[in-house]
């Protein structure tokens, strides 16, 4: 699933140690966010979403063809 | 609490490797109960270790709590767990054809029941895990 992990957090200019940190997962999950090599729980996409102020649908872009 | 049990039962392991090892020295039991005595130790001796560094340093303390925590971790832990148990019975019917143009029917009837023991044990925890969710 595609998603604009790396470009929101970049705009609000958080290193992804710390976000990572903030989300209470390991640098290396968001990395496989960001690039789509993994997609989260329902629980993380909420949190991630929660943090950036955000909902689900604005965060991820769901692929009904995926 | 948890922890605490799980540092004590590691000091016994490495209570009870020593007196195996001990035991395989002045030849009171046979290599296999030494070497058994001399893994006890290892694997106790490192959780050990690792819990004294886990109280100790809180730093090491929230990498390795992150770390077991991590849903990406926990994902691959269950995918590696089950690509290990399919690969296992592939390379065990893949087995038991094998030993059997070759001539061993003992390893061919080893590989085939150890296939039919996996399978049974699949059934039984998918029945199980269909229940719980």
């Amino acid at each position: 699933m595609k998603n604009k992990i790396e470009e929101i957090r970049k705009e609000k200019g958080i290193r992804q140690e710390d976000f990572a940190k903030l989300m209470g997962v390991s640098r290396q999950t968001i990395s496989s966010l960001e690039t789509g090599k993994y997609n989260p729980s329902i629980f993380l996409a909420y949190k991630i979403a929660k943090y950036f102020e955000m909902t689900i649908e604005e965060v991820f872009i769901f692929d009904e063809e995926m | 609490m948890k922890t605490e049990k799980r540092f004590y039962l590691n000091i016994f392991y490495v209570v009870i490797g020593a007196a195996l090892l001990a035991c395989g020295v002045f030849e009171i039991v046979d290599s296999f109960w030494s070497g058994m005595g001399g893994a006890l130790i290892g694997v106790g001796a490192i959780r050990v270790f690792q819990f004294v560094k886990f109280r100790k340093n809180p730093e090491y303390r929230e990498k390795m709590d992150i770390e077991y925590k991590d849903e990406r971790n926990q994902f691959i832990r269950l995918r590696a767990w089950a690509w290990s148990g399919y690969t296992f019975v592939i390379l065990n019917a893949l087995g038991t054809i094998a030993f059997k143009i070759a001539g061993n029917e003992t390893l061919s009837k080893y590989c085939a029941f150890t296939v039919c023991i996996v399978l049974v044990l699949y059934w039984v925890c998918y029945l199980i895990l269909r229940k719980k969710y």
